[in-house]
């Protein structure tokens, strides 16, 4: 049979395909009908993946730069290279070394570069180079819940009897979660969308609430208002299995219900007829994403209070669902990515894990807090030796700093720009070349097999970073994967019992201990209300800066992302919208087109306090008046127009920046 | 018509093996995902199987498939094109009755009109098929509408019927009798014949009555269709559960449209591609410089329809596109597969 | 059935000339290498090749009459990758061709007409084509118009034409920008406005409309209302092509596929085909 099962790689669903593979080929895709998540579906990027993997754009051969250009060379000779200028900055490798994993790699992969950077490197400083916002979310359950990870199933879409998606572009972010809430909905489910734009799951709602942007924070403290005041939280519920009530209570008592109308452009009937909905259905879920396009920290609390309250957690059909974006992301988490934590959301600075790593492990770790990487590169700080591990997209941001680096290492199976910065680049085998593991935005870590050989002589990720390990020293044992996640299943309780060998035909085991979702039963710790601010200040327009902008992502396609522009037919689609707006585009709505005197693709300057930035305009009833929406992939808001307001975007806004709009 | 044993029937493929490449029902094991694909090993052919979930059509025109590889020395001028086709005959076997339908379909369209596709002709030469009647319909199934099986009718070399302990083999070739004969098949009988009509007729019955309910509307909607009097609003209901996956062209087996692309290999060589195409995509009507025909997805959905169920279009293949194998109501993440679009359009003409 | 062997393997020609028109237009002389089948290339006005560009991919161009015989031309604008591969080539290089492909302009039917040229930026490309079939057996034809419309007046092409053209007895051409500058001393405005203020035959004429959707819709009113039947409106439509052998459907129009049916169609054929164009 030359269909041979697996997963998609691109986004967090962790769709479940089958590879149609002649020879060393991968000619065709199908899906995989007995999934249980996406049950015989694909989206067009999943319909389209065997052209990624066609690609002859694979790194093919270590190279090192020499006299400017890179020059071929062999692993040998790449590796030593790395490790001796690594080794440089060794003595201060806390402030000098940082690491930028992807969320692309496996499980193992990840693993093992955290493993390198904290036990053979001596720092801290590793952190996710794309989507580091999902981290918001997983602090947010696991503060409430013990669980860092989504409380809810996607298999439950279709039991629940409400569902609330904010925020959130679904058909086209997570296309097979948006076809579930979909079908869900067709069979009788209320479906509410609250979303800045008219997005097509708005479109497929039963109710669609259109909100200002930078409100979301209070519509939702509004929500569980309305269940307070009538007598509509689950009382028993609350009494029974969570505490910090009463935190919560004094927060939503500083809520304004005067202000919420204004503030949110929606009126309060329907808000309270969504709350009535919520509480009086039998089982409810939300969904949401975090990050760039996504949340802040005290929105995603009230979000999460909100069911709590509602009493719409730990049961079949109940969650509160952060979706991740790209298809490791919550696997990145899991196998510790972050300065500050270790595999399975276990605190570096918890002296027992320190210990239980130390022993395991075979050192003595650095116990000094890690730093972001791109922190360290920025104000004052100085960062020295860079490693980065599959750049997910084309466009790079702090160009200056990394330029400016010392060293920078760049290891990868396909071809990016992040190599013209490189000074070695080391090829690893693609995701079909190799066994792995990845984990999907609802904690489902599913086996990927090797499929293909990997182009001549290329390693499988895994074994070039123990071979790294091993010249710098260290003593590593693996024969393959499955002996990582051995490792990876003992020290980290979520991923206990996990083993390739249990993996092996089946469509995945969910973390932990193969629990549909997140359950109250056999917890000891009762669950949380989360600590949420009491701030309910929006973004607001002025006379100077009368218009709204909100960021997101476009389409399927993550703009200017790396793999799809080594893809035919996904990169086609996306210069259906890239060739129109070469610059990227800003939607406005017909009206401030007419008030601006521009058409479609007219060029404007988007000016905000803090900098200005050129693009064109896409003129969409979409979005209402008087607000505007930005895809993520304008290549100058992402270099520059958006560094500039990382603090503005920090102090949680949901991303919102009032603008003015300009012709030029 | 013959006579074979049901642990014998298998030796059709066996023989079929010496001179073609086999293409059969196989179900992956660990996934227990029924496909239909080349097979090596005989013994993995399951002619009990459910209707594969991909069509055979990928036998005759493949998801991704390179049509030629070229050089260009751009130094010395010089170019050289191979054509670059895969040669060996094939033999399709345990097909089932739509999807016969459905090639039936790709030859009306890639051979008989104004010009011929090499690519294609060159898979579809020499091929041998093997059909295979439903004794019962499976999940999604309404052939029974679009005039499609259960059992074939024409078009094979040999159709199995299974009787329970034997396949009844009937021979629809020459090509068929010759391999009958060459087998030493034992002749069948009236009362084998009478037998698979019993079967048939009760396959027939076992249809959800929706699926039989439709069968008088499809010629309803099919005039619908082809005069474009359905209202606008019933396509921008329809569009708007459309996720522009591509799912529905791809999984079908009258569906066609292709994509060419010419991937670079090295430094002055390249491959000319031809892949799987889908008329839901924006970018496929997309003209350089940004006109686009059919930017709204309900008039890419309207187009996807109208070629399966026009008159205009039913002129190319002799027959409707849709062959009621119901594949794209599986595959399909917006719920919006032939029969909900066949009944959106009938409640529209209903009110 | 069509006598065609090259419908998937291009034939080999070279650039022979390369020749700046406006901004972002070239005109490339080409002539085979040496057919595979053996024969003479032939053509007709109107119909098109699929032109490869080796490493980049193929795109369907129209194919205008050649004055020579075994040398062609193509006029083709800089849009997107595979046309600005093709403006990378140099003199020397090679492409390939497939085709020719389509149906063509139906000379025969018109004969003793006059006929009239509504242009609208490089929808002169196809149009010239038939302008010079017919430039060239002017006796078979009464009154020849051309009226055409250009952006700006740097982007009105064939100028060598133009003149040429408008040097020729019984030639009337009316021409008009969008954006005038300083020193043009022609008409500005949009292209259908001329045809109000002009003397136009309309009994025993056919009109030929080539340009974008919006000129174009506008131009077949001004048509329509001056009495012209549908018949008697010809164009050229243009769609997303792949293969050009009407296999691959991209350039599908409700029930018709322009490669093979097309690209040339009356106004009667266009308004029925169940589809936007
Ligand atoms: C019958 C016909 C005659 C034509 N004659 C001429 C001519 O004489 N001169 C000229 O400059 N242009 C002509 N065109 C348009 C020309 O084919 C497109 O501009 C060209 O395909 C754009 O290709 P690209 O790769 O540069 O653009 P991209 O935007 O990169 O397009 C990618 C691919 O899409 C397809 N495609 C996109 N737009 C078109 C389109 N408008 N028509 C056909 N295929 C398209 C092609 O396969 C192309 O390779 C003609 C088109 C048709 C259909
Ligand atoms: S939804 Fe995500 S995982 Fe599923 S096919 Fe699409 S990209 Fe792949
Ligand atoms: S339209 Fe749907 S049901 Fe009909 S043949 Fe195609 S895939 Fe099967
Ligand atoms: S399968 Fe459904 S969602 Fe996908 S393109 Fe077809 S109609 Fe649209
Ligand atoms: S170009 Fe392929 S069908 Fe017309």
């Amino acid at each position: 049979m030359n269909y041979k099962s697996g997963i998609c790689t691109f986004c967090g669903t962790g769709c479940g395909h089958l590879l149609d593979v002649r020879g060393n080929a991968v000619c065709g895709v199908f899906p995989l009908q007995n999934h249980p998540v996406s049950k015989g579906r694909l989206c067009v990027r999943g319909w389209n993946v065997h052209e990624l993997l066609n690609t002859p754009e694979k790194i093919t051969t270590p190279l090192i730069r020499k006299n400017g250009a890179l020059a071929e060379a062999s692993y040998d000779e790449a590796v030593s290279y790395l490790v001796d200028n690594l080794t440089k900055y060794k003595k201060n490798s806390s402030d000098e070394i940082g690491f930028l994993a992807s969320p692309r790699s496996s499980n193992e992969e990840n693993y093992l570069l955290m493993k390198l950077a904290r036990s053979v490197v001596n720092t801290n400083n590793i952190s996710l180079d794309s989507d580091p916002g999902h981290r918001l979310s997983l602090d947010v359950m696991h503060r409430g819940t013990g669980m860092a990870g989504m409380l809810g199933s996607l298999e439950e879409i279709a039991k629940a009897d409400f569902l609330l998606v904010v925020g959130i572009d679904i058909t086209k972010q997570n296309p097979i979660i948006g076809s579930e809430i979909h079908m869900a909905a067709r069979a009788g489910a209320k479906l509410v969308v609250i979303d800045t734009r008219n997005t097509q799951i708005a479109k497929l709602s039963s109710r669609f609430l259109q909100i200002r942007p930078g409100a979301y924070r209070i519509a939702m403290a509004y929500l569980a208002k309305v269940l307070v005041n009538e007598n509509l939280a689950d009382t028993d519920f609350i009494k029974k299995y969570t505490d910090g009530y009463d935190g919560f209570a004094s927060s939503l008592a500083s809520l304004k219900e005067g202000d919420v109308a204004a503030k949110t452009g929606i009126a309060l009937g329907p808000l309270q007829e969504v709350a009535r909905d919520l509480a009086g259905s039998n089982a409810a879920m939300v969904f949401f994403s975090s990050g760039i396009s996504g949340f802040d920290r005290d929105t995603i609390s009230y979000i999460y209070n909100l069911f709590v309250l509602a009493g719409k957690i730990g049961r079949e059909g109940c969650g509160v669902n952060p979706l991740t974006g790209i298809n490791n992301l919550q696997g990145s988490y899991d196998m510790g990515i972050a300065p500050d934590l270790l595999t399975g959301f276990q605190p570096l600075s918890d002296a027992a894990v320190q210990d239980k790593f130390n022993r395991e492990w075979g050192v003595k770790l650095n116990s000094g807090p890690g730093k972001s990487v791109y922190e360290l590169m920025t104000g004052g700080n100085r960062l020295k030796a860079l490693v980065v591990v599959d750049h997910d997209e084309s466009i790079i941001r702090n160009v200056d700093e990394i330029s400016a680096m010392d060293f920078v290492a760049y290891i990868g199976a396909f071809q990016n720009n992040f190599m013209n910065y490189a000074h070695v680049v080391l090829p690893i085998a693609a995701y079909v070349e190799t066994d792995g593991t990845y984990t999907n935005t609802e904690r489902r870590v599913q086996l990927s097999k090797k499929k293909v050989e990997p182009p001549k002589d290329i390693l499988p990720g895994w074994k070039l970073i123990a071979d790294i390990a091993f010249r710098a020293g260290a003593k590593w044992n693996y024969g393959s994967p499955a002996d990582v996640m051995n490792e990876i299943a003992t020290l980290t309780p979520n991923y206990s019992g996990i083993s390739h060998e249990k993996l092996q035909g089946t469509f995945g085991i969910k973390w932990p201990g193969g629990a549909p979702r997140f359950s109250l039963e056999g917890t000891r710790r009762k669950v949380s209300f989360v600590p949420t601010g009491t701030n309910f200040a929006v973004p607001v327009a002025s006379e100077e800066y009368p218009i709204l902008l909100s960021i997101g992502e476009s389409q399927h396609y993550w703009h200017q992302n790396n793999l799809m522009k080594k893809t035919a037919i996904p990169l086609r689609e996306y210069n259906a919208t890239l060739l129109l707006y070469p610059q990227g585009y800003v939607a406005i709505s017909p009206q401030n087109a007419r008030e601006l005197n521009v058409r479609d693709r007219f060029p404007v300057k988007v000016v905000s306090p803090y900098g200005s930035m050129e693009a064109m305009v896409q003129v969409t009833d979409k979005v209402k008046p008087n607000t505007a929406y930005v895809a993520y992939f304008v290549h100058e808001m992402v270099t520059r127009f958006f560094l500039e307001h990382k603090d503005v975007l920090k102090r949680g806004e949901d991303a919102t920046i009032p603008v003015r709009i300009v012709k030029v | 018509m013959y006579i074979i044993n049901k642990s014998q029937v298998l030796d059709i493929a066996r023989e079929l093996q010496k001179e073609h490449q086999v293409y059969g029902p196989v179900m992956e094991k660990e996934t227990r995902q029924v496909m239909f694909v080349a097979v090596d090993d005989i013994a993995e052919l399951d002619l009990s199987a459910p209707i594969p979930a991909v069509p055979p059509k990928h036998a005759v025109f493949p998801h991704f498939e390179r049509i030629m590889s070229y050089t260009y020395d751009r130094r010395n001028k010089k170019v050289e094109i191979k054509p670059d086709y895969d040669e060996k005959p094939k033999a399709l076997f345990g097909l089932r009755s739509c999807d016969l339908t459905g090639i039936q379909c790709l030859d009306r369209f890639y051979l008989g009109q104004e010009f011929v596709d090499e690519v294609y002709r060159n898979h579809r030469k020499k091929m041998f098929i093997v059909t295979n009647t439903c004794n019962a319909p499976f999940r999604q199934c309404f052939c029974v509408c679009t005039d499609s099986g259960p059992s074939a009718h024409e078009g094979y070399d040999l159709n199995l019927t299974d009787l329970g302990d034997q396949y009844l083999v009937e021979a629809g070739s020459e090509q068929g009798k010759k391999m009958a004969e060459r087998l030493s098949l034992s002749k069948a009988d009236d009362s084998h014949r009478k037998r698979k009509e019993a079967i048939v007729d009760k396959s027939v019955s076992m249809f959800d009555s929706i699926a039989k309910d439709n069968k008088a509307w499809i010629s309803r909607v099919v005039n619908r269709v082809t005069t474009g009097l359905i209202e606008e609003k019933v396509w921008e209901y329809i569009g708007d559960q459309c996720i522009e996956c591509g799912a529905c062209a791809f999984v079908c087996p009258s569906c066609s449209c292709f994509n060419i692309v010419d991937p670079v290999t090295g430094i002055d060589s390249a491959d000319r591609m031809r892949t799987w195409d889908s008329c839901s995509y924006e970018g496929y009507s997309r003209m350089a410089g940004g006109h686009n025909p059919r930017k709204p997805v309900e008039d890419r959905r309207n187009k996807r329809f109208f070629c399966k169920l026009s008159y205009s279009q039913s002129k190319k293949y002799l027959r409707p596109g849709c062959v009621g194998c119901g594949r794209c109501a599986w595959v399909c993440p917006g719920d919006i597969g032939l029969p909900n679009v066949v009944t959106y359009i009938r409640r529209e003409i209903q009110e | 059935m069509s006598e065609i062997n090259n419908t998937t393997i291009p034939e080999i020609a070279t650039i022979e000339e390369i020749k700046d028109e406006i901004v972002e237009v070239k005109t490339f002389y080409f002539s085979f290498d040496g057919r595979t089948d053996g024969k003479p290339f032939t053509f007709k006005s109107g119909q098109f090749v699929m032109c490869t560009v080796f490493g980049a991919g193929e795109f369907a161009v129209s194919l205008p009459p050649s004055p020579e015989k075994d040398r062609f031309h193509l006029t083709v604008r800089k849009v997107g990758k595979v046309t600005s591969a093709l403006h990378e080539l140099k003199t020397g290089d090679k492409v390939g061709i497939r085709g020719p492909f389509g149906n063509g302009f139906p000379f025969d039917d018109i004969k003793g007409k006059n006929v009239i040229y509504v242009a609208g930026g490089i929808g002169l490309i196809p149009l010239r084509s038939s302008i010079m079939h017919v430039m060239q057996n002017k006796d078979k034809f009464g009154r020849i118009l051309l009226f055409l419309g250009a952006r700006t007046p740097q982007e009105l092409m064939y100028q060598y034409n133009l003149n040429e053209w408008k040097a020729a007895p019984g030639f009337e051409t009316h021409i008009t920008v969008d954006n005038p500058v300083p020193g043009w001393d022609g008409e500005t405005g949009f292209v259908h406005t001329l045809l109000k203020k002009a003397d136009i035959p309309v009994k025993d004429t056919v009109a030929f409309v080539c340009g974008p959707p919006v000129m174009f819709n506008a131009v077949i009113k001004e048509l329509t209302d001056l009495g012209f039947g549908e018949d008697c409106i010809i164009s050229t439509l243009e769609r997303h092509m792949k293969c050009g052998i009407g296999k691959c459907q991209h350039c599908s129009i409700g029930r018709t596929l322009v490669c093979t049916d097309g690209p040339v169609y009356t106004y009667r054929q266009i308004k029925t085909l169940g589809e936007q164009i």
